[in-house]
């Protein structure tokens, strides 16, 4: 009965998309399918672990599906491993995302929310997938299903974010791993996952080795695509527009670790592990990782905006999984299948983190966050405590996982050297991790609105820079040039005197010259309708917006009046303003924190769950049955393999 | 009930109390579970040990032997008297949570039985740490930044020595012989950071004088002190490298102190400075020798955190950190001077205080070394390098301190008129300074708690003519010294120490890298658009593009692309994803190559 179980876990969301659909007019019903299916959802999964800890083996086949091959599901360890924890996450997600969307006031919640619920369907079919064409088929759904999510502004940067997401995943890995499946069916006449490796493959691996290495990297790589895999990471920071929890889920949790877990599948159960250390793809994918946390820590130094600090610490996290599949031996590959869930709880939480300081406080840029723990004590105390776990600090899941790679790794260098280095690229990046995630604890907690060290730290001059982001009374920020001091009302106001600065010679009194037989204002609509956005989006886009603004001020069509009325709005301060409110951040009492004002419990409960879990994870993995279905797996599948001493 | 009960819980239990409790509550709370883990400590008995499994490994947290029961008596004492001190200077709550999950830390790293622990808790002394420096804000907040990043890294590598320990021996116990010997060096440059070794030692002078006074004290014993207790973990038999690197930091140490105005910095080189004595006790490696080492260390925290209590209250009460700008406070500041007496007989080892007792002890051993020998043969200015080393950091500690003194009590008239120690600072400060008294003048006392103490009993007379020549001959030296070149001292004020040069190239390598990184990336990612770009644009029009490749292949004879191109021209439209699919391919081609060679 409940070999249908794995079906079931697919279906369920799946239908429960058009219950979402269905409550469209109205909003709670909706949501509260949501909740009802994602709970069902995880309630299926978990009824089958126990089974799944004794040894059993839930599998639905459908039949042939293509030449020789079954549409198959089954749950086996590492597919309820994956499962079980996407399942439990999305419970978690689902009540941040009503927080979230309705806190912002979103566009189209019935899309996102139904788009959510496939999303999910896609990855417990490839959790369940029981051969290479299943995950296949729905490592490609997963990319559409979740395509309405990233381009779920509608913006063109959006639009542009989910080409390219559909361009790099959908295309680019998509196609790899159907060559390489092919290739692999050609090779082995088979594509089923069997621990320890698919038996043919090991004596094609004798005979014909190249192939065998060819089939290893179009499918690693191809999986390695969703994985945030260096050079084809790219897409992962640019799907960062999407809506955060879907960052937070899908960018940290179920897309990117989906393809995490198809490198693991492929790996340990396609290849085996000691296929893939022998004909040493296995290695080479590992270095690839290595190399890929390394820069992605470096990349994430230098950037400014918390999401897409979060989006690269992201990318440097996964290679830590796919390097330590790479690792032949028991503990490399427990520390690497243990850093799915630890990295889920801790990205998870910082993700929540980040989201909930944007409908807060319309925060995004770390150099705009000095003294932001006043006003938000618990969210921030929650994303301390979830980048501790990511720099590898103890009591927190992050450090369990890396010691267990890095024993692995220290195991595998007494028979080949590059575990050292392997070794050494975790332990670089851990200090990494210390450099970029403590700059964002101690500006939130320790450093002042009006006197705080200039961010990313980098970019300054050694020893700091002091910089202030409360606003003064004209709107500007005085230490800041960046922001808009160099926009001063003077250059705002049109000379009309005839005398005034070289580069203003125009006659006012006639019209703008035609830009392309317009008026330039109607070019450039959003000159009159957004000017805060253009002057006050930080960072990187920033710099541009001002490029792009000074440009148009340079056709200049803008009429006196409407001048006024920019410098008018730029005194007014509004609430999509960044940064600290003009008094600087209000300070939360210990008993408004503890009541969680600072923002709803809709997001503040899911954070304190992440949280929580990743602690847990940290201190007690084994009795949260993870390590425990961890230690299955990997005995699984190195049964018969004898390790080098 | 104690036996199954490991110090670090009820010590982070009352971090979190102190936190939220009113703050005399809190803090007395506090108070009352540092003491507990000393009276724990002296009442469990040799061989305790409470075996878990932690993480799917075997762990040990609570493992009582000579030397751990040495260490946390001396922590608990101090650490107890901290947070009196700590309530008295106005410290806030949250800043004593802080201290006390730092102490939590210690408590932990002390009675810890094997490596995995070990690390665990050195981790989280890293962190709790920061935090308690970060606290402070200002110019603490980025100092702490850089503290992180230090024992980020050097917690990082003693990380590895445990795993490389870990695969060559199969556990994480804690072994006879110390630490596997092909995770020695890895070991020696983790813990050594901690240590403050000669150039890994800059995060000390720039951390330590900037937080809150009451911080500093918890700073200036925890760290520094675990890590040469680790050092005897993982060298139990020593080493003569780790002997004459100790002689070094001593002299280092000293020298650099000599030149500081900050009191807080001139003390915290003295860290480095004692630091190097304990280290080359353990270092020698004889009975005596590891004894007077431990007795070091256990005296160290005693006095030196004495010190950093009675320079925190003239600060505290001045606001001043330069010391040319104070003066004549012994009249205004009588209890305060009194306390920095009994901190300076002490650490520069005038006889009758511990510090005699255990750099005696050192001194001795010391002279036996003959690897590098040096001096008047035949008379007492005959011995070892080490022995030189030593004595040279001795003298230099006399200086220091007479320097330190003689400025801040003496110097002239007093133009500050501060108050002096509250009542609470002063019973913290004295009852520390009663236990440096008390070890000085019964050493049996001490001799009681080390390893090794029926030998040392019979052996040691610490109060024997010659140690009290040797103490009065340092003294005079150090009186005479500092007072005939108080002018070139002066002079030398300027020379800078190695952070003048790593800091800037730490920070200017990670820019480089980072920009480095980043920028091939952006170019990376604009080739790849403009490939991207290409293709699509060939794509869209592939005839044209073939009679443009035609006509400039020499040889051939094209005619003219057809105008008005219509029905009859096939058009390969390949979207941008196929592009970006030709893009990967390609790179993936060249990755199989890469490999392949």
């Amino acid at each position: 009965m409940m070999d249908n179980f794995p079906l079931y876990v697919v279906l369920v969301s799946f239908f429960g998309m058009f219950g979402i659909f269905a409550a469209h007019r109205r909003p709670n019903v909706r949501e509260a399918v949501t909740v009802v299916v994602a709970l069902a959802k995880f309630g299926l999964v978990a009824s089958m672990v126990p089974g799944v800890l004794a040894g059993k083996t839930y599998v639905f086949s459908a039949g042939e599906f293509v030449a020789g091959i079954e549409f198959v599901l089954r749950a086996d360890p590492l597919g309820t491993l994956f499962a079980s924890l996407a399942s439990l996450l999305w419970i978690v997600t689902s009540f941040y995302s009503i927080g979230y969307m309705r806190g912002l006031d979103e566009h189209s919640q019935t899309r996102y929310f139904a788009s959510f619920a496939a999303s999910l369907s896609a990855t417990m079919g490839i959790a369940f997938a029981g051969n290479l064409v299943t995950i296949f088929v729905f490592y490609e759904l997963l990319s559409i299903a979740t395509y309405p999510l990233v381009a779920h502004d509608g913006t063109d940067e959006a639009r542009s974010a989910g080409r390219k997401y559909l361009a790099y995943t959908m295309f680019g890995g998509g196609v790899l791993v159907l060559a390489g499946t092919v290739l692999v069916f050609f090779l082995a006449g088979t594509v089923t996952f069997t621990p320890g490796g698919i038996e043919g493959l090991a004596d094609v691996a004798n005979s014909n080795e190249s192939a065998v290495q060819l089939a290893y990297l179009l499918l690693a790589v191809g999986f390695g695509v969703k994985a945030g895999l260096m050079p084809l990471h790219q897409w992962l920071p640019t799907a960062m527009v999407a809506p955060t929890p879907v960052s937070g889920l899908l960018h940290a949790v179920a897309v990117v670790k989906s393809g995490a877990f198809g490198v693991a599948r492929v790996t340990l159960y396609v290849f085996g592990p000691e296929v893939a250390y022998r004909i040493g793809m296995g290695v080479a994918i590992s270095t690839l990782a290595a190399f890929t946390l390394l820069a992605a820590s470096f990349i994430a130094l230098r950037k400014d905006h918390l999401k897409q600090r979060l989006a690269y610490s992201t990318v440097s996290q996964l290679s830590y999984i796919v390097l330590g599949l790479g690792i032949f031996g028991p503990y490399g590959l427990i520390g690497a299948l243990l850093h799915i869930p630890a990295h889920a709880f801790m990205k998870l939480t910082l993700f929540f983190c980040a989201g909930a300081a944007h409908v807060e406080t319309h925060t995004d840029h770390i150099s705009e966050m000095a003294g932001i723990g006043k006003r938000m004590p618990v969210v921030f105390g929650a994303f301390a405590l979830a980048a501790a776990g990511m720099a590898g600090i103890p009591l927190f899941a992050g450090f369990v996982s890396k010691y267990y790679m890095l024993i692995g790794a220290a195991e595998m260098g007494t028979f080949a050297p590059v575990g050292y280095y392997l070794a050494g690229a975790l332990l670089v990046s851990g200090v990494l991790n210390i450099a970029y995630f403590w700059p964002v604890v101690y500006t939130a907690f320790f450093e002042a609105e009006d006197d705080h060290d200039a961010k990313p730290l980098v970019d300054h001059r050694p020893g700091g820079e002091r910089r202030s982001t409360l606003a003064v009374t004209d709107g500007g920020d005085p230490g800041d040039e960046d922001a808009d001091a160099d926009i001063g009302p003077t250059d705002l106001r049109p000379d009309f005197s005839g005398s005034g600065s070289p580069g203003e010679r125009r006659d006012y009194s006639e019209p703008a010259p035609l830009v392309e037989g317009k008026y330039a204002v109607d070019a450039n609509p959003s000159d009159h309708t957004t000017p805060e956005e253009d002057t006050r989006d930080g960072g990187e886009d920033r710099d541009e917006a001002r490029n792009g603004s000074e440009g148009r001020n340079g056709a200049e069509a803008h009429t006196a009046a409407e001048e006024a009325d920019t410098a008018h709005e730029m005194d007014d301060y509004d609430a999509h303003h960044e940064g600290p409110p003009p008094g600087g951040w209000r300070r939360l009492s210990a008993a408004e924190a503890f009541r969680g004002e600072e923002t709803t419990w809709f997001m503040l409960g899911p954070i304190l769950v992440a949280v929580t879990g990743a602690v847990l994870v940290g201190i007690i993995p084994y009795e949260l049955g993870f390590l425990e279905l961890i230690e299955l797996i990997v005995e699984g599948v190195l049964s018969g393999t004898e390790v080098p001493a | 009930m104690i036996e199954s009960v490991p110090p670090f819980v009820y010590v982070a239990l009352a971090a979190v109390a102190v936190a939220f409790l009113p703050r005399f509550a809190g803090h007395a709370v506090a108070a009352l579970a540092t003491a507990t883990i000393g009276v724990q400590a002296l009442l469990l008995s040799n061989g305790t040990y409470l075996e878990t499994r932690f993480l799917g490994f075997d762990v040990v947290f609570l493992n009582v032997d000579d030397p751990a029961r040495l260490v946390a008596v001396a922590v608990a004492t101090l650490a107890t008297a901290a947070v009196v001190y700590a309530h008295e200077t106005e410290a806030p709550r949250v800043m004593t949570a802080f201290a006390m999950s730092y102490v939590a830390g210690t408590a932990g790293l002390v009675f810890a039985g094997d490596w995995l622990s070990m690390i665990f808790f050195w981790e989280l002394m890293a962190v709790t740490s920061t935090l308690l420096v970060w606290h402070h804000g200002g110019a603490a907040v980025r100092a702490g930044y850089r503290y992180a990043l230090y024992h980020g890294t050097g917690g990082s590598i003693l990380l590895a020595a445990v795993v490389v320990h870990f695969v060559s021996e199969g556990s994480f116990r804690y072994a006879a012989s110390g630490i596997a010997d092909v995770a020695a060096p890895l070991a020696a440059i983790g813990i050594g950071i901690n240590c403050g070794f000669i150039f890994l030692h800059s995060w000390l002078p720039d951390t330590y004088p900037r937080p809150h006074v009451a911080a500093s004290v918890f700073l200036s014993v925890f760290t520094t002190k675990t890590a040469a207790y680790v050092m005897y973990r993982a060298f139990p038999d020593g080493g003569m490298w780790l002997a004459y690197l100790g002689g070094s930091m001593a002299v280092y140490g000293a020298f650099f102190a000599l030149l500081q105005y900050d009191p807080r910095r001139l003390l915290s080189y003295h860290i480095q400075a004692q630091v190097g004595y304990i280290l080359a006790g353990i270092g020698i490696g004889t009975e005596v020798a590891v004894a007077g080492g431990l007795a070091h260390l256990f005296n160290n925290i005693l006095y030196k955190a004495l010190l950093f209590m009675a320079v925190g209250v003239v600060v505290y009460r001045t606001g001043e950190q330069n010391i040319k700008k104070m003066g004549g406070l012994w009249k205004v500041m009588p209890l305060t001077f009194l306390a920095y007496l009994l901190g300076a007989a002490s650490i520069t080892a005038v006889p009758g205080t511990n510090g005699f007792v255990s750099k005696g002890m050192i001194l001795d051993e010391a002279h036996h070394v003959h690897n590098v020998e040096l001096g008047l043969a035949g008379t007492a200015l005959y011995g070892d390098v080490l022995w030189w080393l030593l004595i040279l950091g001795a003298i230099g500690t006399f200086m220091s301190f007479i320097k330190l003194g003689y400025y801040i009590f003496f110097h002239g008239e007093s133009t500050l008129q501060p108050a002096d120690a509250t009542p609470g600072q002063t019973v913290a400060m004295l009852a520390v300074g009663g236990f440096c008294l008390l070890y000085g003048l019964a050493p049996g006392l001490l001799f009681e708690l080390l390893p090794f103490s029926d030998t040392l009993v019979a052996e040691l007379h610490p109060y024997s003519t010659g140690h009290l020549t040797e103490g009065v001959v340092l003294l005079v030296v150090g009186f005479a010294a500092f007072f005939g070149l108080k002018g070139p001292i002066t002079r030398l004020a300027w020379l800078p120490d190695v952070d003048r040069v790593v800091f800037p190239a730490g920070f200017y390598l990670n820019r480089g890298l980072t920009w480095g990184v980043t920028e091939l990336w952006a170019a990376v990612d604009r080739a790849v658009m403009a490939g991207a770009g290409a293709s699509m644009r060939v794509g869209g029009d592939p005839g044209r593009y073939a009679y443009r490749t035609a006509e400039r292949l020499p040889g051939v004879d094209v005619d003219e692309l057809p105008a008005g191109d219509g029905a009859e021209t096939v058009r390969l439209r390949a979207s941008s994803s196929a592009s970006v699919f030709l893009l990967t391919l390609a790179l993936l081609v060249g990755l199989t190559v890469l490999v392949l060679l």
